[in-house]
């Protein structure tokens, strides 16, 4: 049988116990970064699935047709490119590729650099002509007014374009001028603005929409999704590795995939540590609470 | 002309119900300045804020308040100017400072606005600081960085982050709870609330946010408006349940709203 | 006047706003986007008074040596070279872009990395089964953690992730978004009618 407790001493194993719980935040910090280091270097290439989501995204792409126009929006900046470049690349890519017109904008500030940096890459891949086969508009400072006013006319909108051109003087745009000319609309973004474009593009005028999201987002746009106000999305790196796999062009997303699932197991054996010193601690300040309630009596 | 030519028939019961909401509105708010009382339940956070801002007296340290990163014309962001303001008259009351960075250039000068008006209201006029509200940047994460160096130099007693934020909310949360600040975050971002309920000592969530200023202020105008807001929600409820129940009993109610 | 005029004005522009919603009637229509034009040149405008504000108070933090000057002497200067480097080369050529790429992009980036870090540590220590509603929370966040990566769909996690989020998620979900929206819509009502005045400066 163990030793009965000294008052206000726990025993040892309980001690080292209760001490998972109080690990340095030093230590979370090295770990995690080894974790999403390591897999980076070694891959892992563990497989990959598909959601209904990322198919019902990559559907709507697929269907549009050569000729066909779609308004891309680089809604998010530089700190969250890393979960949103390879969703933005992987959809201007699959787009390129059938032959689909793009307009392109932003509703951030930081943007632009993001948006010509994509547009440009994916562009040169497929041969495509600016001003006849893709426009970028440029950054409008309210989102909201943007959102609205490009149902009565883009043009209007963005009366020029980022690099100073009159909208009426390209080709595209002559053509197309409100939300009733364009086939889909595609939103990346690490904000709300996916809910603002359903609402205002979306509940207002009809536009079919698509959403890219970060992970944290995502789980917002669900019921958007379920009710059938956006056709498709796609979430986080985890939704970007989806579309590569359907499109058949692995890229960062991928790639990415190894390190996301090492780092969300390591903060789960944290957490499981975290409970098991909770325990172990509350246990130990039960048993010494009797310890010493016997003590007095 | 008819009604197709000066009205969108589609959206008749969009404005049916706005007009039905907005009169439930207006008959609480004259219940209200007629001087019936109307009860508002116990909200924890906001009961807290009296401690909290007592604390920042104690340690002889400030107290730091974000609105969120929303501008002026977001609800969430409204809101928080209105608690901004409950919060400036009990710093003034007990001649604690106040610091506010802002992301957004429009909030800053309604805020800097309110707080003079809190300080003013509560007879120390001689407090009130321009340059402890401030702009910082409209960059999300450069607004984080900021307002965490803030909490890192400053070593705030107390932090309020009430209002819209995004993914920045538990950097600002935790670099927060590693300076030992007590913190009362309130937001009407989902996907924010589970980063401030595991960092904050507080959390307002969704509406509770909205009702704060009414919950501090005691307000009769603001106060008729929120009950008027709680019967619609109840209104709502019920028809959902009865909605659910006819689902459930396989009855088909479009043929009744034709549809 | 001084208060009444701004209330007045916001009612008037408030009921437009909230009528052309509901009438495709063509001289509101206009009238509507001529407000919409105005939005974002006010907008544009408040830019400027922002980065006067920032400018003076990092100038004051300069002019006073106070502590942390030189990191203010930073930002001024930053924020002069990006101005000048946009009006002589503009934003899509020569330094203007290199430092987005190079100095911004980098910066943005790291900071939102280290939410990584700090989700791992405010997990570690806030996620514990005190009672029964934090085990379910706990136990959610494991699944839906597990089951939205590779490694969980290899053991089947991704099917009861997926229900979890289809199901308690949305209900929860559209719980909150009901009551926000109503929220919304009643201070959207409150500021029309002058009952909320908070736009003016004034608290509750």
């Amino acid at each position: 049988m163990p030793a009965p407790l000294a008052a206000g001493r726990p025993p040892r194993r309980a001690g080292r116990l209760a001490a998972l719980g109080r690990v340095d935040r030093r230590w979370i910090f090295l770990l995690v970064g080894a974790s999403v280091a390591l897999p980076l270097l070694r891959p892992l290439h563990l497989p990959i699935g598909t959601s209904r989501e990322a198919r019902a995204y990559h559907a709507e792409v697929e269907r549009l047709q050569p000729g066909d126009e779609m308004i891309f929006s680089f809604d998010y900046e530089p700190d969250t490119m890393a979960e949103l470049d390879p969703m933005s690349l992987a959809t201007l890519r699959h787009a390129f590729s059938r032959g689909v017109r793009v307009i392109a904008l932003t509703n951030y500030a930081g943007g632009p650099g993001i948006a010509l940096r994509i547009l440009g890459q994916a562009a040169s891949e497929h041969e495509r002509q600016y001003g006849r086969d893709y426009v970028f508009l440029g950054y409008n400072p309210d989102y909201s007014a943007t959102m609205l006013r490009m149902g009565e006319s883009i043009r209007s909108t963005f009366p020029t374009d980022h690099f100073g051109t009159p909208s009426a003087e390209l080709p595209l745009l002559r053509e197309v001028d409100r939300y009733a000319d364009i086939e889909l609309l595609v939103t990346v973004t690490a904000s709300a603005l996916a809910e603002y474009w359903v609402i205002w593009a979306g509940g207002r005028f009809g536009q079919r929409i698509v959403a890219g999201n970060t992970a944290i987002q995502a789980v917002l746009i669900y019921p958007y999704y379920q009710t059938g106000q956006l056709a498709g999305f796609l979430g986080g790196l985890k939704g970007a590795a989806e579309y590569e796999r359907l499109i058949g062009r692995d890229g960062a997303g991928v790639r990415g995939m190894d390190a996301q699932s090492v780092a969300h197991l390591l903060i789960v054996c944290f957490i499981v540590l975290g409970n098991i010193g909770y325990f172990a601690q509350r246990r130990s300040a039960r048993a010494a609470g009797d310890a010493a309630r016997d003590g007095e009596a | 002309m008819t009604p197709a030519g000066w009205f969108h028939l589609e959206r008749l019961p969009t404005a049916a119900a706005t007009l039905f909401f907005g009169a439930l509105i207006v008959v609480f708010v004259l219940l209200a300045r007629r001087g019936r009382p109307l009860y508002i339940r116990r909200i924890a956070g906001l009961e807290a804020v009296d401690e909290a801002v007592g604390r920042a007296t104690e340690m002889g340290r400030p107290i730091l308040y974000s609105a969120g990163l929303d501008p002026l014309e977001e609800v969430a962001t409204v809101a928080s100017i209105n608690i901004l303001g409950q919060v400036a008259r009990r710093a003034g009351e007990y001649e604690t400072r106040l610091i506010m960075p802002n992301r957004d250039p429009i909030v800053m000068t309604v805020a800097q606005e309110v707080v003079r008006e809190a300080y003013a209201a509560v007879g120390r006029p001689d407090l009130y600081d321009p340059h402890d509200i401030y702009y910082t940047t409209q960059s999300q994460f450069g607004y984080a960085a900021a307002v965490c160096g803030t909490m890192m130099r400053e070593r705030p007693a107390t932090n309020f982050f009430i209002g819209h934020f995004y993914a920045e909310s538990l950097v600002l949360a935790e670099t927060g709870n590693a300076t030992g600040a007590i913190q009362i975050a309130g937001t009407d971002s989902d996907s924010q609330l589970p980063f401030f309920i595991c960092a904050c000592d507080y959390t307002l969530i969704g509406e509770e946010l909205y009702a704060g200023s009414v919950y501090l202020s005691r307000e009769p105008l603001l106060l008729g408006a929120l009950k008027g807001q709680d019967l619609a929600k109840a209104i709502l409820l019920a028809l959902l349940a009865a909605g659910t129940l006819l689902a459930f009993l396989g009855v088909d109610v479009r043929p009744w709203l034709g549809r | 006047m001084k208060r009444t005029g701004p209330v007045l004005l916001g009612f008037v522009i408030g009921m437009l706003m909230l009528v052309q919603h509901f009438t495709p009637d063509r001289w509101i229509a206009e009238r509507y986007n001529n407000i919409l034009d105005w939005k974002q040149v006010v907008f544009g405008l408040t830019l400027i008074l922002g980065v006067v504000s920032l400018f003076l108070y990092h100038w004051r933090r300069i002019a006073r040596r106070e502590e942390g000057w030189r990191y203010s002497l930073l930002t001024v200067g930053g924020l002069a070279f990006m101005i000048g480097a946009a009006i002589l080369f503009t934003p899509s050529r020569g330094p203007y872009p290199w430092m987005f790429e190079h100095v911004q992009a980098p910066m943005q980036s790291t900071l939102f990395a280290l939410l990584a870090f700090y989700v791992a540590s405010a997990s570690y220590r806030a996620f514990r089964a005190r009672n029964l509603h934090a085990a379910l929370l706990l136990s959610a966040g494991v699944i839906v953690m597990l089951g939205r990566v590779p490694l969980g769909e290899a053991i089947g996690l991704n099917h009861i992730s997926t229900w979890i989020l289809d199901y308690p998620n949305l209900a929860a979900k559209r719980g909150v978004m009901i009551g926000v929206g109503l929220g919304m819509t009643a201070t959207a009502i409150k500021i029309i009618l002058g009952i909320e005045r908070t736009y003016l400066g004034r608290g509750a």
